[in-house]
C-alpha cells in the first residue's frame, strides 16, 4: 500500500513548525506517525504535505517543575514507560504507557501525537482527564493552556485549532494520600481500549477527599465519570461503597457499539474497569 | 500507468464458475471484493494512484446477504442458473439452457440426504434427546503472506510462466489453462515458497495475472494488500447446523438427525460429503439421517480451510454429545468411549472406516493428569472433544539419483508448505543409509517435477512417501549391484551404511556412494548412472483422529474466556519426522482453539467489516495456552511406515472443546462461534 505523493518538511524548532504550518495550511503534523502513516497508506488521509515535528528541539523529555511534571509533546511512549520521574510523581502514566501498542509503536509513538490525534480508543486521554493535566498549545500569536477537561471535544477532535501545535503536557505531581490506577479492557485484535478507566483518588482521615475517574474507548471520546466521582467523595471507601459508586457509571446511550461489544456491554465493562481501577488506586495510595 | 483493463478486455468466452476461474467482472458484480478492473503500472505507487482515479458506478441490485435469506429463493444469486465448469456463456445470459449447461435457478445449490435406519422412530423412543442449532461465522485462513503472483509471457504467443505462492502447482496449471483457454503445455507454473496456505493457496489470482500479462505482453506482478486479500479470497463457510441426538437409558447413541445449512458464497463448493462423513461417523449409531443444504449467497466464494467444514460440524456434534452425557449424568469421556467408532464401523455416508485410532486417543486422554485431576476451582473448567479427518491420498511419482560426490538428490513435484519435504529426506536417508544432510531435495516446476498431488488434504507424506520409498529402494539396489561388481562379491553380501558400501565380514574395504555413482556414470557397458523413478498409488486412506482437552477460566465479571492449558492426543500412525508432526499438532490445535474463541469475519449486508488485522481477531503467541501434543502411534495399513495423515485432524476438535470447557466452568452453553466475551457474559446474566 502506498500513500499519495506529498511534500515533506522537517521542523527544527517550534517557531519553524508554526511557520511551516502557516505556509502549508492543509499540511498534517507528523510525530511518531503510527496513526497517520497507516491512514495515508490506506488513503484514508491524503495530505499534500507533512511537517515532521518529531525532531523539534526541546519537545522531548520529562522533567519535574515544582509541583508539576512537564512532558514534552514529542516524548515517546517508551520514554514515559521507563521514566523514573513519572514512576515517582505520576505512576498512572507509568502504568498506561506499556499497554499501548507494541514495543515498536512505543519506540516511535509520542504522547503529544496520541493526544492530538484523539483516537476515541487511545489510552492516554482517560489518564490526562483523571490526572487533571493541562495542555500547552503554541501558535504564532503565543501560547495558551487548555485543561484536559476542555481538550477532548469529539471523535478525533481536540481543542488544538488549525495552525496550532501542542507542545507540552503538564501533570500535577501525586500528593500524599493519593493513589492512581488504570484498568484496560482491550479489543482482542487491535488491543485498543474497549473500556479503559483511569482513577486518581485521594483519601484523608479514612474517607475520600477527592476523586477523578475517567474512561476511554467505550464512547466517542474520553470523558470524566462525574457521577462516580461524586458518589465517592466524602465516603469511607469500602468495596461496597465503590461497587455502588460505579453502578450506572455511564449510560449505553452515550457509548459506541459494534459486533464485538455492544453499547450495553461496554457500559458494563466501564463499571467493571472503574471498580477495579478505583480499588487499586485506593490500595496504592501513599 | 501502463494499462487499465476491464472485464471485456480479458474476456476469453469462458464462464467463471469458481474463484480461481474468475477474471474481471463484466456488467454485474456478484460479491463485494470481486475484482472489477486491473491497473498496470511500472511501480506499485503509480498503480495505487491509478486505481484511486478509477470511478466505478454501481447500481445496487437485490442481493442475498445471509444463509437464511438464501433458502427462501426470494432473490436469486444466479437467476439464469448456477455456473458450473460446463456452463456456456449463452446459458448464463438467459438463453435457452439445457440441464447440462447449468444447475436449476435456485440458491439451494445442492441438497443431499444420507440416511440409514428409522431416525424419527428412534428419536421418539430415546431416553434423552438433545436438540440444538449451532452457528459459526466465516473464518479466514489468515496466512501471514497474502496472495502473490508474477506472470511472465512466453516467447511464443499464448505461452505464460506463472511464479506463484501455491499449495498445488498442477492444480494452478489446470485452472489457468482452463480459464484462459490455453493448452496445459503452454502454462508453466513455478511454485514459490509458501508463507502460509491452510487450503487457500490453490490459484485464486493466477488466471487473472496470467491473462493480464498476456494482454500487456510484459511480466506482471500482483501482491494483494491484507484488506484486498481478506475481501477477495475464500474463507471457510458460515454454517447453521441443527443436531438432534438421541441416547438410550444405557447411554448408547440411538439416533442422530442432522440438518446442516452451508453458505458457500457465490460459487458452488461441495462440503456435503465430508461434513456428513465426519458428523455421522464419530459414534456408532443405527439410525442416522444427515441432510446437507449447500446454499449460494452474494458473498465471496468459500474455499478449503484445513479440514473444510469439519470444525463447524464437530462443534455442533461434540457440544451436543457433551450435553447428552450431562443429561444422563455420565462421565463425558466414558460416554464417548462407550459409543466411539472403530475400524469397520460406518461413517456418516454409510461406508466402513478403515483401521482408526479414535478409541486409542480417548483411552490416552483418560490417563492424562489434566483429565484425572480436573478440579472444582470456581469459574475454571475442562472441556473434552474428539475430532478426525479421513484425509486424501493420490498417486505420485518421485525421482532419486546419486551424484558423483555422493550427494543424493530427490526430485519431487510437490510443494513444501509445512516442512513436509523433510519427511521425504528422512525416508531417503533411512532407506539408503545416508545422513539426512547428504540428501538434497529438488522441487520441480510443472515442466520438470514428477507428478505429485497438491499439498492439501493432509496427504503429501502418505501419498508421496510411497513414491520416494520406491525410488530410493531402487537406488539402493542399483548401488548394491555396482558395489557387488566393484568388490566382485555377491550382491546379498553388500551392506550399505553411512554413505558407503562394504562386503559383510570385510570391514576394511569400502567404497563411497559417490565412487559408485562415478562407476555407473563412466563404465562403458555398465548399468548406467544411479537414478530411479519411483511411484506409488495407495489403495486406501489413513484417517487421523484426535481427542483434545482444554482448561479455561471464565471471568465472571466480563465473560472473558482465557484458555489455560490444552492437550491434543492424536493418532499419527507412525511419526516419520516427530518434530514436524508435533509442530502440525501444535499449529492445528491452536487454530482449532482460535476457531472457537477468536476468529470470525463480520459482515454488514454483503460486505466484510473486519478485513484487516486490527479488527479480525486471532491469537497472538501470548494468548495461547500451553499446548501439549501427545502422539499415539497405531500404524495405518496403507501409509508408508504406517504413517497416517497429520495436518488436518488437530484443528477439528478445538472449537467444541472450548465450548465444553466454558460449559464446565461457567454453566452456560454457547451455540455460536466465535465465542465472544459479551456472548458468555450475556448467557451468564440470563442464567443468574
Amino acid at each position: 500500500m502506498y500513500t499519495t505523493e506529498f511534500d515533506y518538511h522537517r521542523a527544527g524548532s517550534v517557531q519553524e513548525a508554526l511557520a511551516l504550518l502557516a505556509a502549508n495550511p492543509d499540511a498534517k503534523l507528523l510525530a511518531g506517525g503510527h496513526s497517520l502513516i497507516p491512514a495515508m497508506k490506506l488513503r484514508l488521509a491524503s495530505p499534500p504535505a507533512l511537517i515532521d515535528v518529531s525532531k523539534v528541539a526541546g519537545l522531548r523529555g520529562i522533567r519535574l517543575e515544582g509541583v508539576e511534571v512537564v512532558i514534552g509533546a514529542m516524548t515517546t511512549h517508551r520514554d514515559v514507560e521507563f521514566s523514573d520521574v513519572l514512576r515517582a510523581a505520576c505512576p498512572l502514566l507509568s502504568q498506561v504507557a506499556p499497554l499501548i501498542g507494541d514495543p515498536m509503536v512505543r519506540n516511535r509513538g509520542t504522547v503529544g501525537g496520541a493526544l492530538a490525534h484523539a483516537d476515541p480508543a487511545a489510552d492516554y486521554p482517560a489518564s490526562m482527564l483523571a490526572l487533571g493535566a493541562s495542555m500547552t498549545i503554541a501558535s504564532t500569536s503565543g501560547e495558551r493552556t487548555v485543561p484536559a477537561d476542555e481538550f477532548f471535544t469529539g471523535m478525533f477532535e481536540t481543542a488544538v485549532a488549525p495552525g496550532e501545535l501542542l507542545t507540552e503536557i503538564r501533570v500535577p505531581a501525586a500528593t500524599l494520600g493519593e493513589g492512581q490506577a488504570y484498568e484496560k479492557f482491550a479489543h482482542p485484535a487491535s488491543r485498543y481500549a474497549i473500556a479503559g478507566v483511569a482513577a486518581v483518588v485521594r483519601t484523608q482521615g479514612g474517607s475520600v477527599s477527592s476523586a477523578r475517574v475517567a474512561m476511554t474507548g467505550a464512547g466517542y471520546h474520553a470523558m470524566r465519570l462525574t457521577k462516580v466521582e461524586e458518589a465517592l467523595v466524602g465516603q469511607t471507601p469500602t468495596p461496597e461503597v465503590v461497587e455502588a459508586a460505579v453502578r450506572g457509571a455511564v449510560s449505553p446511550d452515550e457509548l459506541l457499539g459494534d459486533h464485538f461489544a455492544s453499547a450495553e456491554y461496554r457500559a458494563h465493562l466501564v463499571e467493571v474497569q472503574a471498580r477495579k481501577a478505583i480499588l487499586r488506586a485506593l490500595g496504592s495510595a501513599g | 500507468m501502463t494499462a487499465v483493463l476491464r472485464g471485456p478486455d480479458l474476456d476469453r468466452g469462458r464462464v467463471a464458475h469458481s474463484r480461481p476461474s474468475l477474471l474481471l467482472a463484466g456488467d454485474e458484480v456478484v460479491f463485494a471484493g470481486q475484482p472489477v478492473a486491473v491497473v498496470v503500472a511500472t511501480s506499485e505507487a503509480a498503480a495505487s494512484d491509478g486505481a484511486a482515479l478509477l470511478d466505478v458506478e454501481y447500481e445496487a441490485l437485490d442481493s442475498v446477504d445471509s444463509l437464511e435469506g438464501a433458502e427462501t429463493d426470494e432473490v436469486m444469486v444466479w437467476p439464469h442458473g448456477t455456473p458450473t465448469a460446463a456452463s456456456s456463456q449463452a446459458g448464463l445470459h438467459g438463453a435457452e439452457t439445457s440441464s447440462s449447461d447449468s444447475g436449476s435457478a435456485s440458491n439451494v445449490d445442492e441438497r443431499r440426504v444420507f440416511e440409514r435406519g428409522d431416525v424419527e422412530g428412534a428419536l421418539s423412543g430415546a431416553h434423552v434427546v438433545i436438540d440444538r442449532t449451532y452457528r459459526n461465522a466465516r473464518v479466514h485462513q489468515a496466512y501471514l503472506e497474502p496472495h502473490a503472483v508474477v506472470a511472465v509471457p512466453g516467447v511464443r504467443p499464448g505461452e505464460v510462466t506463472v511464479h506463484t505462492s501455491t499449495q498445488g502447482q498442477y492444480v494452478v496449471r489446470a485452472e489457468v489453462a482452463g480459464a484462459l483457454g490455453l493448452r496445459e503445455r503452454d502454462v508453466k507454473v513455478v511454485p514459490m515458497t509458501v508463507g502460509g496456505g491452510f487450503g487457500a493457496k490453490y490459484g485464486i489470482l493466477d488466471a487473472l495475472v496470467a491473462a493480464t500479462a498476456l494482454h500487456v505482453r510484459a511480466p506482471v506482478r500482483m501482491v494483494l494488500s491484507r484488506t484486498e486479500d481478506m475481501l477477495t479470497t475464500t474463507p471457510t463457510p458460515e454454517t447453521s447446523i441443527r443436531v438432534r441426538l438421541g441416547v438410550d437409558a444405557e447411554g448408547r447413541v440411538s439416533a442422530l438427525d442432522v440438518r446442516a445449512v452451508i453458505d458457500n458464497g457465490v460459487f458452488r463448493f461441495g462440503h456435503a460429503g465430508i461434513v456428513a462423513t465426519v458428523i455421522g461417523g464419530m459414534y456408532r449409531c443405527e439410525h442416522v439421517r444427515i441432510e446437507t443444504v449447500e446454499v449460494l449467497t452474494n458473498r465471496a466464494p468459500v474455499g478449503a480451510y484445513r479440514a473444510p467444514g469439519v470444525p463447524q460440524a464437530l462443534f455442533a456434534l461434540e457440544s451436543s454429545v457433551d450435553e447428552a452425557a450431562r443429561a444422563l449424568g455420565l462421565d463425558p469421556l466414558e460416554f464417548r468411549l462407550l459409543n466411539a467408532v472403530d475400524g469397520g464401523d460406518l461413517t456418516g455416508t454409510g461406508r466402513p472406516w478403515p483401521d482408526i485410532g479414535l478409541r486409542a486417543c480417548l483411552e490416552r486422554v483418560r490417563e492424562h493428569p489434566l483429565w484425572r485431576s480436573r478440579g472444582s476451582v470456581p469459574f475454571e473448567g475442562v472441556g473434552l472433544a474428539v475430532g478426525g479427518w479421513p484425509g486424501g491420498f493420490s498417486p505420485a511419482g518421485a525421482v532419486c539419483r546419486v551424484d558423483s560426490d555422493g550427494t543424493v538428490r530427490l526430485h519431487v513435484g510437490s510443494v513444501d508448505i509445512s516442512g513436509v519435504h523433510s519427511s521425504m529426506v528422512l525416508i531417503v536417508a533411512e532407506t539408503l543409509g545416508v545422513r539426512p544432510e547428504d540428501v538434497e531435495i529438488v522441487q520441480g516446476t510443472t515442466d520438470s517435477g514428477p507428478y505429485a498431488p497438491a499439498s492439501g488434504g493432509s496427504q503429501v507424506t502418505i501419498s508421496l512417501g510411497g513414491a520416494v520409498l520406491d525410488a530410493s529402494r531402487q537406488v539402493r539396489e542399483q548401488l548394491r549391484d555396482l558395489a557387488a561388481a566393484h568388490f566382485e562379491a555377491h550382491r546379498d553380501d553388500v551392506e550399505l551404511e553411512e554413505g558407503r558400501a562394504r562386503v559383510r565380514g570385510v570391514p576394511a574395504r569400502e567404497v563411497t556412494f559417490g565412487q559408485l555413482a562415478q562407476l555407473g556414470e563412466r563404465l562403458p557397458g555398465g548399468p548406467g548412472p544411479v537414478v530411479a523413478e519411483g511411484r506409488a498409488s495407495l489403495k486406501g486412506g489413513a484417517p487421523g483422529f484426535t481427542a483434545q482437552l482444554v482448561r479455561v477460566r471464565v471471568d465472571p465479571d466480563t465473560g472473558v474466556v482465557t484458555p489455560l492449558e490444552a492437550v491434543a492426543v492424536q493418532d499419527v500412525g507412525f511419526a516419520i519426522n516427530p518434530l514436524l508432526v508435533e509442530g502440525q499438532m501444535h499449529g492445528g490445535t491452536a487454530q482449532g482453539l482460535s476457531f472457537g474463541l477468536y476468529e470470525g469475519l463480520r459482515y454488514e449486508g454483503g460486505s466484510v467489516t473486519t478485513a484487516n488485522f486490527l479488527e479480525y481477531v486471532f491469537p497472538r503467541a501470548l494468548d495461547l495456552p500451553t499446548l501439549e501434543a501427545v502422539m499415539v502411534e497405531r500404524p495405518s495399513e496403507h501409509g508408508p511406515f504406517g504413517a497416517r495423515i497429520v495436518g488436518e485432524p488437530p484443528i477439528t476438535a478445538g472449537a467444541a472443546a472450548i465450548a465444553n470447557a466454558i460449559r464446565d466452568a461457567a454453566g452456560v452453553r454457547v451455540t455460536a462461534l466465535p465465542v465472544t466475551s459479551e456472548m458468555v457474559w450475556t448467557l451468564m446474566r440470563q442464567e443468574a
